[in-house]
């Protein structure tokens, strides 16, 4: 059995013209095999976290209550982005495992929606944000070195805590990004293939090979989502990373999470004079 | 590797005698099974090598899915009914007379001759990228050839085209749902008795595929109840050449009138859509208004309200609606002979 | 309105057998089913073929692998363009050597320029596995820039649909090659407005003074109009079966020629004409296309050597849509100047011809010819363009070219006559050529003519019958219906000149008429050899038709088609009766004294005049291989054909053979002309319309067969019609492929399309030309039951509705929402 499906044009060629949707099941399993898998391993392998360093009583009392993590326009934007991808990924593959419904418009203005708010997101994390605190730091890789070495009963240094996100969290991101890159990418291309408000349907933009490889590239993309998506519930809803998923509604951590997980020298955050009130600005 | 049409390939012909064994073998083959009724559309699928089953289920032999028969509340159609029966036939013909002027306005003598009820309404689309074996939307693919700055789309749909703008090209599914008929479909999970309309799925739900038929699915039988029988009917078909041909677009109406008041009424169109349409925002208009040209008049305004017109089929916009306007207030026929 | 009662017309007053209803000879078989079409014969062993067609519309085989299409059981050859002969020059009657063309068309290809252009064919024990070893070859093209559209590829930096252009061009003492011919950016202004640009022609001539015609016109008319390309659509397709005996082919296919095809089968196969037998009995329609056979007849001859079996290739609806010809489309303009009474003062034509890739369909140019001899405009210029398209390839199709000019010019008379407040068959009428009438282009400053033309007497008749006063004054509107009444000219070549008779008169007393023309339907097979027991006296019944086979010593016969049989072969059939009847007196004379003068022939019998002794056929024929020399074919005629004397030394001591060539005078060309009346009812409600009415009046000289041109006049009318009413191909541009490619996709008309009491009628006014009078009918009507059509559709919807043909309910439609034409006026295949 391929991966894809190929068609032949009117022209005689062999074209691929979408992956195989049996890869949606592929994805759903794979996705729920690492939920396991990781479920296992915390539970019954994984010791208690040691971490180097971190902050002294002293500058942690001069933390906020509560730290500040995800700006409202963050947040809005997570949020947003997760409705859109829900309901993109819902549409897509609900109807391909017997689920019939008019899908394709909830879809392409979800399409839309996830398209402006990357765009967005984009803009915003450039200028706005710490745009550098989401990609692997040359620390995130000697720690994880670390981490790996003393797993496997070697003896290294212990690994420093966290900066603003862990590795795993970056790369996550770095994975969202580039799947959400190529859905979108792909997406807006095969929105001239239907009919939208935007410009006049022309299925002739590429050529039938071109097209036949965004389709697939949109699919491929499309399922690894599933599975992605399935790994970031698993870990919002993971007790010991409720505190994140918390942040992620309300904005902030507390300073006990903040102390514990997180390296001051890597997230600076800014003290406050009374630290029971308040909160710093957000970035 | 190279195509080859219009030669038929080897398949395995399963000929069952019963409706019992038939659903036997239509169970045991699965998605591998493809039926056929009269063969009418079957047979230009399979010469041209585009549909392949491993199996053919015939269902020519099966007695049971034959025939016209008077039921306490109206008449039960066979699905396998040959057209040419359903056109003769003295019930049809006096109290459903609808369904006879459609059945006989479908392709040719030849045709209707060998043509099925059950194959005429569930028969697929006749667009000429599909039926040419492109890879298209319905055929499986990511696009419709139809509907590009350059397609070729004279015949094709005006309403609620989704992705795939082919149309229905059934002459007598129109003048079913307007006599309220019922399917009966035998499904693996028990028999399905559903509403003519409710049997026909847009490119919206499902893109591959112009009814709810799935593999091991069975049409047994139109039912028509006695609610619209000796209304006052009226079935018009439109297409290039007058035998032979797929309509333009067609419409079946069934008024009852209480004086010059109508009552009630049911009116559907086909080939505008990739499914028969009924019109129930007309029906809900004209219901309890004169019977008249100007009822007609707005009717047919009314009837194709957000119709989107391609490069080539915008004529069936303004017939549609004249089709309309004449199914309710009457065509002005010419006063000359001839 | 009823439809006028057709009076029984009574033919051949003067005669016994001509124009006069009979059985022929192949009526019994086609009504039984008894009779052998090239698909119905089956031989030993015969394999059988199947094609893998092109899908690309223009492009090179890069890859291809025939290894495991070879490999499967019953698989025993596969042909392609390597297993073909070189293209043959070929020798005409003249003796004239005319060189082969490298660049037409062949067999099988690997440079496709057409979707469907066969690339190779496989032999195997049956079709289905010949179709399971198509789709088992590999093959992969290369992709080719290409034109549907004449204009496309005409335009500065448009595709060719050929590597090396887009046109033929002719070079003096070489065969035709393919060149480049682009027009300017700026020629294509007009077509912003819809009408046709003209750029710089590749043919063109005139005569008279244009320039003063327009000047005095009353009314000047510049209509661009645009033809449809029609599919032949022959019930037959292109089936031939082949086998291999003793070194000779042996080849059953449906031809409309027998004798004539056997040239191109040689040339094609690059073989002496001696070592081929074409069997064609029966042929399923032709209509041009198939007018000497089709070069595809090769491709089972070659498998069947190759795979040393006999070869049957049944050739399917769809495959004969590719290879079965197909009308040239015509995108065209006139401009045309009328004075105040209707009568042109000068005709400037443009016509531009979709040819598809390969050998020149003669279409662009005879449409002028018939325009100028039809419409007998007194001045006159012509151009023409006939472009390579990527499309299948073009045929003739019955009255090719003239039935386009017809269709061009017909609307701009109608459109005249409205603007002139005139009556449309006086318009006609007044412009109808008569008597020695000139056509064509001057050549040493004379221009030709005509052998006669009483196209105003068909007027006449027609008006009359059709009533057209009483239907002109009726009311056009009531309810949703508008009613119109049209009227059209046409007109064709009509008849050749100088090919042999040939019969024998047996010791039993039959007569044995050898037959080279083909039986495509028309019955001129039989028809004209009427002429032989007319003028000696014999029964019909008394007469043995021999035909259909190339080994039953034919003689030398004009090609069946372009309408020249009845003509051409009345006038051999004549002249070997004239030489049978001096031969019988001759005989007499010898036999009982006196001189041949003194001899008469009649009743089965060569007597004394005035009564006296007398010598039955069967005795004279006895006699005849007695005498032997010239008189039981021992010694041939010297002057007929070369082809004709081997026939005649084949039969030479059966009989009397009576044989002689066609040296009867001939002056001018001959045409027959047809004045066709049409109504129509349209429904403005929803533009549909309905044929209503239809007459044909016929000037085809002397009847011969009434029932047989019946079916012409009435049947060639009606593929007229189909191009008004809806017959068309259409193609998706993206990909160059036909989408119209089914049957019923194509729309020829049936028999429901045309009226139920069509009626037709003939003048019987005998040519002056032609010694039995009669003229060929094939084609003259073509054009007439498509302009009568369209004039009518006008005269119902104005002007102001469709500027293309054909006319379907949907540009009716759109166009009356509009009030203005909504089709696209010029973009070809829509």
């Amino acid at each position: 059995m391929g991966i894809l499906e190929w068609a032949i044009s009117p022209l005689g060629q062999n074209v691929p013209i979408h992956i195989a949707w049996f890869l949606i099941w592929v994805a759903v399993i794979a996705g729920m095999a690492f939920l396991v898998v990781h479920a296992v391993y915390m539970r019954y392998f994984a010791g208690e976290k040691e971490f180097a360093g971190g902050a002294t009583p002293a500058q942690a009392a001069q933390l906020p209550k509560r730290v500040p993590r995800h700006s409202l326009a963050a947040r809005l934007f997570h949020w947003i982005m997760a409705a859109a991808m829900f309901t993109l990924l819902f549409t897509a593959f609900l109807p391909r495992v017997g689920v019939q419904f008019d899908w394709v418009t909830y879809h392409w203005i979800a399409g839309v929606v996830l398209t402006l708010s990357i765009l967005f997101h984009i803009v915003h994390a450039t200028f706005y944000m710490d745009f550098w605190s989401i990609w692997p730091d040359r620390a995130d890789l000697e720690d994880a070195r670390r981490r790996v070495q003393r797993f496997l009963g070697r003896t290294a240094a212990l690994p420093r805590k966290f900066a603003k996100y862990p590795l795993e969290n970056k790369l996550y991101h770095g994975a969202i990004l580039l799947t959400g890159l190529a859905v979108v990418v792909t997406g807006v291309c095969m929105m001239w293939r239907v009919r939208t408000l935007f410009f006049p349907r022309n299925p002739y933009l590429f050529s039938d090979l071109t097209w036949g490889l965004m389709y697939v590239l949109h699919g491929l993309a499309g399922v690894s989502l599933i599975t992605l998506v399935i790994v970031h519930v698993y870990f919002a809803v993971r007790p010991e990373k409720l505190p994140i998923t918390a942040s992620m509604i309300v904005g902030s951590m507390s300073r006990e999470f903040y102390v514990q997980e997180h390296d001051p020298q890597r997230w600076v955050v800014e003290p406050v004079l009374d630290p029971e009130q308040g909160m710093a600005d957000g970035d | 590797m190279a195509v080859i049409r219009d030669i038929m390939p080897a398949f395995q012909l399963l000929q069952p005698g019963t409706v019992a064994d038939a659903q036997k073998l239509l169970a045991q083959h699965d998605a591998d099974a493809w039926i056929m009724a009269g063969g009418m559309d079957s047979f230009d699928w399979l010469k041209d090598r585009i549909k392949r089953p491993k199996v053919l289920v015939d269902l020519s032999g099966i007695e049971e899915l034959r025939g016209i028969r008077a039921t306490a509340d109206g008449v039960e159609i066979g699905a396998m009914t040959r057209l040419s029966e359903v056109v003769g036939h003295p019930l049809i013909k006096e109290k459903y007379g609808l369904l006879a002027q459609a059945a006989e306005l479908v392709a040719s003598p030849q045709i209707r001759n060998q043509g099925t009820l059950g194959g005429n309404v569930s028969q697929d689309a006749r667009c000429w990228y599909y039926r040419a074996g492109w890879p298209c939307y319905r055929a499986g693919g990511n696009i419709c050839y139809a509907d590009t700055p350059v397609g070729r789309n004279r015949e094709h749909a005006i309403l609620h085209a989704e992705r795939c703008v082919a149309v229905n090209p059934s002459d007598t599914a129109p003048a079913l749902i307007a006599l309220d008929a019922k399917f009966v479909v035998q499904t693996p999970k028990g028999r399905q008795v559903m509403d003519a309309e409710h049997y026909f799925v847009g490119p919206e739900i499902d893109i591959t595929r112009m009814n709810i038929l799935r593999p091991g699915f069975l049409l047994m039988a139109i039912q028509i109840p006695s609610t619209w029988a000796g209304a006052q009917f009226y079935f018009e078909k439109m297409r290039d050449r007058n035998v032979w041909d797929f309509p333009l677009l067609n419409v079946a109406s069934a008024m009852k009138l209480s004086r010059s008041n109508i009552q009630d009424i049911r009116i559907a169109v086909n080939a505008a859509a990739a499914r028969p349409l009924r019109l129930k925002a007309v029906e809900d208009a004209v219901r309890g208004r004169e019977c008249s040209p100007a009822t007609g008049e707005a009717a047919g305004k009314l009837a194709v309200q957000g119709a989107v017109p391609l490069q080539f089929n915008a004529y069936k916009i303004p017939l549609m609606r004249n089709l309309v306007k004449r199914a309710i207030g009457g065509v002005q026929e010419a006063a000359w002979a001839s | 309105m009823p439809s006028p009662k057709s009076e029984m017309q009574k033919f051949g007053a003067k005669y016994k057998l001509i124009g006069k209803d009979y059985p022929t000879p192949d009526l019994y078989a086609k009504v039984t089913g008894k009779s052998k079409y090239a698909e119905d014969f089956r031989v030993d062993g015969m394999l059988f073929c199947k094609l893998l067609l092109s899908p690309v519309p223009h492009g090179r085989v890069k890859h291809l692998d025939l290894s495991k299409a070879l490999a499967m059981p019953g698989v025993k050859a596969i042909l392609t363009q390597d297993d073909l002969p070189a293209p043959a020059d070929s020798v005409t009657d003249l003796g004239v050597t005319i060189k082969a063309n490298t660049q037409g068309e062949k067999a099988l290809t690997m440079e496709p320029l057409y979707q469907g252009e066969p690339i190779l064919a496989v032999a195997a024990v049956d079709e289905w596995t010949a179709a399971e070893a198509i789709e088992k070859i590999d093959i992969e093209f290369e992709h080719l820039p290409f034109a549907l559209d004449p204009l496309e590829t005409l335009r500065p930096r448009g595709p060719n649909p050929r590597v090396e252009g887009n046109v033929w061009v002719e070079e003096e003492n070489s065969p035709p090659r393919v060149g480049v011919l682009k027009w300017k950016e700026e020629d294509f202004a007009p077509a912003k407005y819809g009408q046709l640009p003209m750029g710089k022609p590749q043919e063109e001539w005139s005569y008279g003074d244009l320039d003063a015609g327009f000047k005095n016109a009353a009314l000047v008319l510049d209509e661009t109009f645009v033809t449809p390309d029609t599919s032949h659509q022959t019930l037959e397709p292109r089936t031939a079966l082949a086998y291999w005996q003793n070194g000779k082919v042996f080849l059953h296919m449906g031809t409309q020629s027998t004798v004539q095809t056997l040239a191109g089968l040689g040339r094609w196969l690059n073989m002496d004409r001696s070592q081929i037998v074409l069997i064609s009995e029966y042929t399923g329609g032709g209509f041009g296309s198939k007018a000497t056979g089709y070069i595809f007849a090769i491709i089972p001859a070659l498998l069947a050597k190759k795979a040393n079996a006999p070869v049957m290739m049944r050739i399917s609806r769809e495959e004969e849509h590719f290879i079965g010809r197909a009308r040239p489309g015509f995108q065209g303009r006139i401009k045309a100047g009328f004075a105040k009474d209707g009568r042109i003062t000068a005709v400037d034509m443009y016509a531009i011809g979709n040819n598809g890739p390969y050998d020149e369909a003669g279409d662009v140019g005879a449409s002028g010819e018939i325009v100028s001899l039809l419409y007998q405009p007194p001045a006159m210029r012509w151009r023409g363009v006939t472009v390579l398209t990527n499309t299948p390839p073009r045929g003739p199709q019955s009255a090719p070219g003239g039935m386009q000019g017809i269709v061009m010019m017909e609307p701009i008379l109608a459109k005249a006559a409205r603007q002139l407040s005139l009556d449309h068959v006086a318009i006609h009428r007044i412009n109808s050529p008569e008597g020695k009438a000139e056509w064509g282009p001057a050549s040493n400053g004379k221009r030709a003519h005509a052998t006669s033309a009483f196209l105003k007497e068909a007027f006449d008749r027609g008006a009359e019958q059709f009533r057209w006063k009483e239907r002109v004054a009726q009311p056009k509107r009531s309810g949703s219906k508008v009613r119109g009444v049209g009227v059209s000219s046409s007109c064709f070549f009509a008849g050749s000149v100088g090919y042999d008779g040939l019969f024998v008169i047996r010791p039993d007393g039959r007569i044995a008429i050898q037959s080279g023309i083909g039986n495509l339907g028309t019955e001129s097979l039989s028809d004209v050899h009427r002429v032989v027991a007319e003028v000696l006296g014999v029964p019909w019944e008394k007469c043995d038709v021999i035909w259909g086979n190339t080994s039953k010593n034919l003689p030398w016969t004009c090609v069946s088609g372009g309408s020249q049989t009845t003509h051409a072969m009345t006038r051999a059939a004549h002249a070997a009766a004239m030489d049978g009847k001096q031969k019988l007196q001759e005989i007499a004379a010898k036999t009982f004294g006196g001189t041949p003068e003194q001899y008469e022939v009649g009743n089965e019998k060569v007597f004394r005049k005035g009564g006296g002794r007398s010598l039955t056929l069967a005795q004279a024929a006895q006699r005849a291989i007695q005498l032997g020399g010239k008189y039981d074919g021992h010694e041939p005629p010297p002057d007929v054909n070369k082809y004709t004397k081997t026939s005649i030394a084949a039969l030479a001591g059966q009989g009397l053979v009576a044989a002689a060539k066609d040296k009867y005078p001939h002056d001018g060309q001959s045409f027959s002309y047809v004045a066709s009346f049409a109504e129509v009812e349209v429904d403005l409600e929803t533009g549909k319309y309905f044929l209503t009415d239809y007459l044909a009046v016929a000037d085809v000289g002397t009847v011969i067969h009434p029932k047989a041109l019946s079916g012409q006049v009435l049947g060639r009318s009606i593929l007229g019609m189909g191009h008004a009413m809806g017959q068309k191909w259409v193609f998706d541009p993206q990909y160059g492929h036909t989408i119209s490619r089914r049957f019923y996709h194509t729309k020829p008309p049936t028999i429901l399309d045309v009226p139920t009491g069509m009626q037709w009628a003939a003048l019987d006014i005998p040519d002056p030309e032609t010694p039995v009078g009669a003229r060929g009918i094939g084609e003259p009507p073509v054009g007439g039951g498509c302009g009568a059509v369209l004039n009518a559709l006008s005269d119902a919807l104005g002007d102001e509705v469709f500027r293309r043909a054909p006319v379907n309910l949907d540009t009716i439609l759109t166009s009356l929402e509009a009030g203005r034409p909504m089709q696209e006026p010029l973009t070809a295949f829509i």
